[in-house]
């Protein structure tokens, strides 16, 4: 489950007002994330969950509910 | 008079004979090709005799075209098999990082010595550094194209989106499948290899869809690209100081409507072919001239390229770049690009059209929100009017990109521009159509068709998979008859066999 700060990092960054982000929601799904916004969306990620990912990691992730679990294998319980 | 066998003659159409390849548009294509459709459909629900014969006349068609430079493409195979398995096997991270750079530097190392060590060796002795005599190395034909595919499986189970696969067998298919290997498109192996476990049924729709994609391929290819190249531009090109600027700038527009021609009418056999196959290979082109920016333009063609570029190199290079915000996009870009001219060739204007292209993408991307900002003020954001300026603006800049493409050295492309800016003279223009009528009025038809709604390509589509099938005989029949009408007597090769 994508947590709602995830949702209006995301949200935020694309300047969108609503979407219906889901887990399986992949970028091409979603106006405007295309592939040069892909790398502000995970800079404002890195920087509103106060994380650090690391390349190969952003690369495996397909979807949102990716992201959502890399963040949260981050951010100790 | 009794009927005499050249066997000799009958031998040499099974032997390997570089000026001589099995192209998709000859006749001895045809015929083989037959045979195995014939194979295919008889033993529809024979899956390992349909495999193996695939796999054997794949071989065969690429022995036709590179000889025993067969055995690069079955190491490739065996290669690539071996190191899918042991990066998905290994335990640890870093066992999985040091077989996977292996397997990049074997890909690369071996497309590297086939296609750029005299390039280099050229560049040493230009800037004098040692004088090295070139060495006599073979370029295997579809070396950059079976690469990449290859590469793209090894990539993916690295990225873990794709297991291995257990079988050796469909594995060599999916590198040896003579529609895609000499010149794509470069297919990934996620969405081909689940394609030999199927069944494939051939549907009346596939067959009718492969007629009109092959009908199409073959009028590109032979009616309007090699017809343009023979009769002007080849000229042109080839003499731009012999021509004033008009005869010059119609040779540029001819020159992009060509490559595009020459390529997607290839892909279009390509996919033909696959379908009538009971395979689905990658789509390559959406319509590119009308893109309405240099990036919508990578986005429709030479899809199957771009697209492993964008996933493969841009993407993991933007990432490891991003702490400088967008010049590191920026330096992705310039780095992308740099490899897609390098790809294209071992020769400066291949390296020089990368280049720019990069240079429009990323003027393109810092220019953006000021552009977008006038826009608005003027009140023609998405307007039509907009969209018009923005695809003859972008078709402009890609021509100028053609000329770079088609031109044997740099110095023909500043001749020619010279020629476009300084000695232009348009009152040549009625000569020229009066000079060369059919060059101009396939040129003009060529581009007419391209941006025609691609509702009108998808009616002409069903009307030829609704048609009865002697209807479809009949059309098939009047292509052929109209390419061979074009079909020059010398053999033109596909532009990007070069590859």
């Amino acid at each position: 489950m994508i947590s709602d700060k995830l949702k209006q990092v995301i949200l935020t960054e694309l300047a969108l007002k609503e979407f219906n982000l889901q887990d399986e929601t992949v970028a091409s799904q979603v106006p405007g994330w295309d592939s040069l916004n892909h790398i502000n969306i995970i800079l404002a990620i890195e920087k509103g969950f106060n994380v650090k990912f690391k390349g190969l990691e952003i690369l495996k992730a397909k979807n949102i509910g990716d992201l959502q679990k890399l963040i949260d294998s981050k951010i100790p319980a | 008079m009794p009927l005499a066998i050249d066997f000799e003659k009958l031998f040499s159409l099974f032997t390997y004979d570089k000026h001589d390849p099995l192209l998709f548009g000859s006749s001895l294509f045809l015929f083989f090709f037959l045979f195995v459709l014939i194979i295919q459909r008889l033993f529809s629900n024979q899956k390992v005799l349909r495999i193996y014969s695939l796999l054997f006349f794949s071989l065969f068609f690429y022995y036709k075209a590179a000889g025993f430079y067969l055995f690069l493409l079955l190491f490739s195979s065996a290669f690539n098999f071996i190191f899918g398995r042991l990066i998905f096997e290994s335990k640890t991270a870093f066992l999985k990082k040091i077989f996977f750079t292996i397997a990049l530097l074997v890909n690369l190392g071996l497309l590297g010595y086939f296609k750029y060590t005299n390039f280099f060796l050229q560049i040493i002795n230009d800037l004098k550094l040692g004088t090295i005599e070139p060495l006599d190395i073979f370029l295997p034909i579809g070396i950059s194209f079976f690469t990449f595919k290859a590469l793209s499986y090894v990539i993916e189970i690295y990225l873990e989106m794709l297991e291995p696969i257990k079988s050796f067998r469909d594995f060599s298919l999916f590198i040896f499948f003579f529609p895609n290997v000499l010149m794509g498109p470069i297919d990934r192996a996620s969405a081909f290899l689940p394609q030999i476990e199927e069944d494939n049924p051939i549907t009346r729709a596939d067959v009718g869809r492969a007629l009109f994609l092959i009908s199409c391929g073959l009028i590109k290819k032979y009616a309007i690209a090699d017809y343009i190249s023979l009769n002007f531009d080849e000229r042109v090109f080839g003499f731009p100081l012999r021509f004033t600027g008009v005869e010059n700038l119609i040779a540029v527009y001819g020159a992009a409507l060509q490559g595009y021609c020459d390529f997607s009418g290839y892909t279009d056999m390509a996919l033909g072919i696959g379908l009538l196959l009971g395979y689905k290979l990658m789509d390559n082109f959406n319509r590119p001239f009308k893109a309405t920016s240099v990036g919508d333009y990578w986005r429709r063609w030479h899809l199957s390229l771009s697209t492993w570029l964008l996933d493969y190199l841009f993407k993991p290079l933007q990432i490891s770049f991003r702490s400088m915000r967008k010049w590191g996009t920026a330096l992705a870009i310039f780095i992308t690009f740099f490899a897609v001219g390098l790809w294209h060739g071992p020769n400066w204007t291949f390296i020089a059209f990368g280049l720019l292209h990069s240079l429009y993408l990323i003027v393109g991307m810092f220019t953006q929100p000021v552009r977008r900002r006038y826009t608005d003020k003027l009140k023609i954001t998405g307007t039509k009017f907009h969209k018009f300026f923005q695809v003859v603006f972008t078709f402009h800049l890609l021509a100028f990109t053609a000329i770079l493409f088609g031109s044997p050295s740099l110095q023909y492309t500043l001749d020619m521009m010279h020629q476009i800016f300084t000695y232009f003279h348009p009152e040549v223009f009625p000569q020229f159509v009066q000079a060369y009528t059919t060059v101009f009025i396939i040129i003009v038809f060529g581009y007419v068709v391209h941006f025609l709604p691609k509702s009108v390509e998808e009616k002409a589509q069903n009307l030829v998979i609704k048609m009865p099938v002697v209807l479809q005989a009949v059309l098939f029949a009047v292509v052929i008859w109209i390419v061979v009408q074009f079909k020059s007597a010398e053999m033109m090769p596909f532009i990007y066999f070069q590859f």
